[in-house]
């Protein structure tokens, strides 16, 4: 587990990677604001769960919060999962797919 | 609504002249002539979906039989099954329609002036793509509705190939990829609904299974609905698709792109709507549609907000609007619905405001990267002024119109117990101005560092194109009811009569 100030160092330090030299570009203020932003998106996601069960978002809610700041940075994995590679997006297609066919059959 | 129980005349045209104008412009390939026959096409298509009356027309079949008076009717009150394969023109239809042929005027008038070669075939694949979309948005039965997302999946190909970089050539081999796996899914879930129901008219498809039922295939409705899903995915770039699709948006011409986003927000409109009437009423139907549309809302805004080109910018953005529209439809009220079909026609305007400022800036030698500073505001301030407008609506800042569709799926959401969802809405939309502002402040209002045409002569098409549509922005912003009387009725007269 890790702080959320040691998650901005370890953004930061990626980020001073990535761009040699000045790391306060507006590139940076993308990824920090993507950063912010996705954390926040996933949170109010997992709260919504509770149209299935309270329970369930509860635990939904606790889980994300959780691996978020334990992956934080996530950012850099989400601009990873992105790509446009084929293999890539047809894994995530698949998993798409089997989810939904199984939340479908099994829930209705 | 008035019901016509005969063909309607203007329907077939609405397809058959931009189909026609497909074959002449490429038998044309190079000529002169192409530019003013793609423009009379285009503008006798807006003119006809302008005046057409509200109607179907059916191709095979027929209409339900009404045993009191002996002839065909459209009437929903006759308990009869339609058996025709059908196309529905009715107010919603025509504000999807409209708005779109008028993209396909600007965009036409912009392929010619700025295209130099091989016209024909670039303006061949842009009329039939307008026609896939006015296909889709009028059908009434299964086999039109494969039929139009396989051509329409095949015509985006077409398009991003004519753009002519190797990106755009990767970019369409990918999308070509998936529109085997999608479009072979979509035939397997229409096969499997034909099976269970035994028609292939849609409003027939819904009068069984909400008077007979399933019979216990369930399992077998709920397949086919996975497919179903895919192909909706597919059409529209909903995750986990949306790297495929925004790069077909940022890898074709901005003006091409205007038109191909049209065309999925139609799609998406009207495949959302199909599957609502049939499956809506299965349990987990709408939950998997409202997580799909936010899943989209989501990484589409945020992998914006990573982008260093303002082309990939709006890409993303279109890409996350295009969750707004769907997640309007998911929520299953008639205010959702409302909310997510004036979403599209608000996003359809908005994002082709931002499309034309990105092509004028290819005259002043492509100055899209974020990494640079142009200052471009200084050469020509109307144009700053217009993507800063544009911006602004796609932000949903009032009185522009994207508030306007906001605001109603807002509440939609609160109405329908997900006040969560509310806040994603609002989170989107002050990302889409974080996305933006970033961009436009780099290229437009930053002091240049970089050089960029001095001279540039950006064409009156494209100035007049966007100050039109920020018009139109800003008209149905403060005045909405001038597109939701187009889909109130549609909607709360349960979609087709």
């Amino acid at each position: 587990m890790t702080s959320i100030s040691t998650s901005y160092e370890k953004l930061k330090k990626f980020l001073d990677e990535f761009i040699s030299g000045n790391g306060y570009t507006n590139i940076m203020t993308g990824y920090i604001t993507g950063e912010l932003q996705f954390l926040i998106f996933i949170i109010v996601l997992a709260a919504l769960f509770r149209m299935f069960s309270f329970p369930l978002a509860i635990i939904m809610l606790i889980l994300v919060t959780a691996l978020a700041l334990y992956f934080t940075p996530t950012i850099i994995g989400v601009e990873k999962e992105n790509s446009n590679d084929l293999n890539r997006v047809l894994y995530w297609f698949l998993i798409y797919f089997a989810i939904i066919i199984a939340i479908t059959l099994w829930g209705g | 609504m008035t019901t016509i129980p005969s063909n309607l005349w203007s329907i077939p045209l609405i397809v058959a002249i931009p189909l026609l104008a497909a074959i002449v412009v490429n038998a044309l390939y190079d000529k002169r002539a192409i530019r003013y026959i793609s423009i009379i096409s285009a503008l006798l298509t807006l003119g006809i979906s302008i005046i057409s009356p509200y109607g179907y027309h059916w191709f095979t079949g027929h209409p339900a039989f009404d045993p009191t008076t002996f002839t065909f009717t459209f009437d929903p009150g006759i308990p009869g099954f339609r058996l025709s394969l059908e196309f529905f023109f009715g107010p919603m239809q025509q504000i999807m329609i409209v708005i779109s042929s008028l993209i396909l005027v600007f965009c036409v008038i912009m392929a010619t002036s700025g295209l130099t070669k091989h016209q024909g075939p670039y303006l061949a694949m842009i009329f039939l793509l307008f026609a896939s979309a006015a296909i889709i948005i009028m059908v009434n039965d299964l086999y039109h509705l494969w039929i139009a997302v396989e051509i329409g999946s095949l015509i985006v190909v077409g398009v991003v190939v004519g753009s002519g970089t190797s990106i755009s050539h990767k970019a369409a081999l990918k999308y070509a990829y998936f529109s085997a796996i999608c479009g072979s899914g979509l035939a397997i879930a229409l096969a499997l609904l034909l099976g269970i129901t035994g028609f292939p008219n849609v409003s027939d498809v819904v009068r069984v299974i909400n008077i007979f039922g399933v019979g216990g295939m369930e399992t077998i409705l709920y397949i086919s609905f996975g497919f179903f899903i895919l192909s909706w995915m597919y059409a529209g770039g909903l995750a986990p698709l949306h790297p495929l699709k925004s790069e077909v948006y940022g890898a074709s011409y901005p003006h091409a792109t205007a038109v191909l986003q049209a065309q999925s927000k139609l799609m998406l409109v009207a495949i959302g709507i199909i599957m609502l009437r049939i499956f809506g009423t299965l349990p987990f139907v709408k939950e998997v549609m409202i997580f799909l549309s936010i899943i989209t809302m989501m990484l589409g805004v945020v992998i914006a907000l990573l982008q260093i080109d303002f082309r990939w910018i709006i890409a993303y953005l279109i890409i996350s609007h295009s969750g707004l529209v769907t997640l309007g439809i998911a929520l299953g009220t008639k205010e959702g619905i409302i909310g997510g079909i004036f979403q599209a026609v608000n996003d359809i305007i908005y994002m082709s405001v931002l499309l034309f400022c990105c092509e004028a800036l290819y005259y002043f030698g492509g100055a899209t990267s974020t990494r640079g500073s142009f200052g471009i505001a200084k050469k020509s301030p109307w144009l700053c002024a217009a993507v800063l407008l544009g911006a602004f609506a796609a932000s949903g800042i009032p009185p522009f119109n994207g508030f306007q569709s906001e605001i109603i799926l807002i509440q939609a959401s609160i109405n329908a117990g997900f006040p969560e969802i509310a806040v994603i809405i609002l989170m989107v939309s002050v990302t889409t101005l974080i996305a933006l502002l970033r961009a436009i402040y780099r290229i437009f209002l930053k002091p240049p560092e970089n050089e960029v045409a001095a001279n540039a002569q950006i064409p009156k098409s494209i100035t007049i194109g966007t100050w039109l549509f920020i018009i139109l922005t800003i008209i149905i912003g403060v005045y909405p009811d001038i597109a939701l009387r187009f889909i109130v009725p549609f909607v709360e007269g349960g979609f087709l009569p």
